[in-house]
């Protein structure tokens, strides 16, 4: 309902209310709402709404991201410095030091017909047997973090590739989780629990650790945990193997 | 993760980038990219970043596509800043950049995540006012994310940025009324995407349901 002023004016301020809620409103175009709004009750509702939408969306989010990843790989595209994936894909050309460059150039041969075919099935065969030799060589576990960073009041994740923003913060929200660090170039985040406290005892705090990476473990869009190194650290490995990290 | 954390979310720190000291330093800025100056554009980078980032992670829902979007925008900016004239704020410059290039992959890319569940649950009730906005601000941007892009955009510049009419215009090169029309428009959807939203929200009108202001 509405108390005074004619439709037309009714209309302007209805459309100007957005502005008038984030205070970038003309002064002119104040001068001429204001009155109408002050004696309209629609408009007085509408633009509690509104000043609700700007605060809402103007809160501080959860997770913020920190520019230097960003801004190295930008320079690297402005320095025409090849992306190494985009480079195998695309043009097929060998990214490294001249030595590498040199030998690259061997590969512009070509053998003719089934001698190329053959080359190419003893390529794989090589490859794999390589990979194979390789994979075998490592240990079952290797961590990808900082082990200086690791300590008991910090545990380092991974989501799943196909969480979004939202759902990341979802996790955080249901498992008590607050990010204190990263990503890192491998998507990699340090958490503590959003309740930690310095003052808290040593036990306490390792105790939390470990409810905290027991929640995160348990929910299916974390994808891997880093073990906590004073507490259960064979059951953390086993849940580490078990993601197949 | 050596060295400083990349996340702060403990101490958010938007500049005040619609100051006249703001908007004349980023002219300089601007001025020295011109010239080839790398720590210039770091820290022009810098500042626009976060908020870039905010903004465009949640109208895409993904970092990396929002990431994307950035390093585009500013692409353009170390190819352009010497055809910057200052007609309009520098904001006002990127923004429009990041705009049209956000559009562009909107239009372009299938990787937006497409909207699979129009139904959108209630925000719980509760008391404690802390998670309350939370809830709130989680489904307002669920919300948005059923609203056409154009709208989309226009909410997040006007509500979440800040800008003015005026500027908005010129951000999305389109004639002032279309940006007030896109608003009016958004804000009706909203109305009927969040029912709820006036009764569960800590307004001044007493919780009563909202009337669209038509007669």
């Amino acid at each position: 309902m509405i108390a005074t002023g004619d439709s037309a004016s009714h209309e302007a301020a209805w459309r100007a209310l957005p502005w008038l809620a984030n205070g970038r409103i003309s002064q002119a175009e104040r001068d001429k709402i204001e009155p109408h709004v002050q004696t309209c009750h629609a408009c007085r509702e509408e633009l509690a709404f509104q000043r609700l939408l700007c605060n809402t969306l103007t809160q501080p989010d959860r997770v913020t991201y920190a520019p230097g990843p960003s801004f190295r790989k930008l320079m690297d595209r402005i320095d025409g410095t090849p992306q190494p994936r985009k480079t195998r894909e695309r043009n097929n050309t060998v990214v490294g030091p001249p030595i590498a460059r040199k030998f690259s150039k061997v590969s512009l041969w070509r053998p003719p017909g089934l001698a190329w075919a053959a080359s190419f099935v003893l390529a794989i065969a090589l490859g794999g047997i390589v990979t194979t030799a390789y994979r075998s060589s490592l240990p079952l576990y290797t961590t990808h973090t900082d082990t200086a960073v690791g300590t008991s009041s910090v545990l380092h994740i991974a989501f799943d590739r196909s969480v979004t923003i939202g759902a990341a913060e979802e996790v955080l929200r249901s498992t008590g989780a607050r990010i204190v660090e990263g990503p890192d170039s491998t998507g990699i985040f340090g958490v503590t629990p959003d309740n930690l406290d310095a003052g808290k005892s040593a036990a306490r705090m390792s105790r939390e650790m470990h409810v905290l990476s027991t929640r995160l473990r348990a929910d299916p869009r974390v994808r891997w945990v880093e073990p906590i190194p004073e507490e259960n650290s064979a059951g953390s490995a086993q849940a580490q193997t078990s993601r197949g990290s | 993760m050596k060295g400083t954390p990349y996340i702060d979310s403990t101490t958010p720190s938007e500049p005040n980038y619609r100051s006249g000291s703001s908007a004349a330093r980023e002219v300089e800025l601007i001025s020295r990219i011109a010239q080839g100056d790398r720590k210039a554009f770091e820290e022009l980078y810098g500042l626009y970043h976060r908020r870039l980032a905010r903004f465009l992670t949640r109208l895409t829902r993904r970092y990396d596509v929002a990431e994307e979007v950035i390093n585009d925008t500013f692409y353009i900016v170390w190819r352009k800043a010497g055809d910057f004239r200052g007609d309009s704020q520098p904001s006002t410059w990127i923004l429009g950049i990041a705009y049209r290039k956000a559009r562009n992959a909107f239009r372009s890319s299938s990787r937006i995540l497409a909207v699979e569940n129009p139904e959108i649950p209630p925000p719980l009730l509760t008391s404690d006012e802390s998670i309350r906005s939370e809830e709130l601000r989680d489904w307002l941007v669920q919300a948005l994310v059923q609203l056409p892009i154009e709208q989309r955009l226009a909410v997040e510049l006007c509500y979440e940025l800040g800008y003015s009419c005026e500027e908005i215009s010129t951000i999305m090169s389109c004639p002032v009324n279309t940006v007030k029309t896109r608003l009016f428009h958004a804000r009706a959807k909203l109305q009927k995407l969040l029912p709820a939203l006036g009764g569960t929200a800590p307004t001044d009108n007493g919780g009563r349901t909202r009337s669209e202001g038509k007669r």
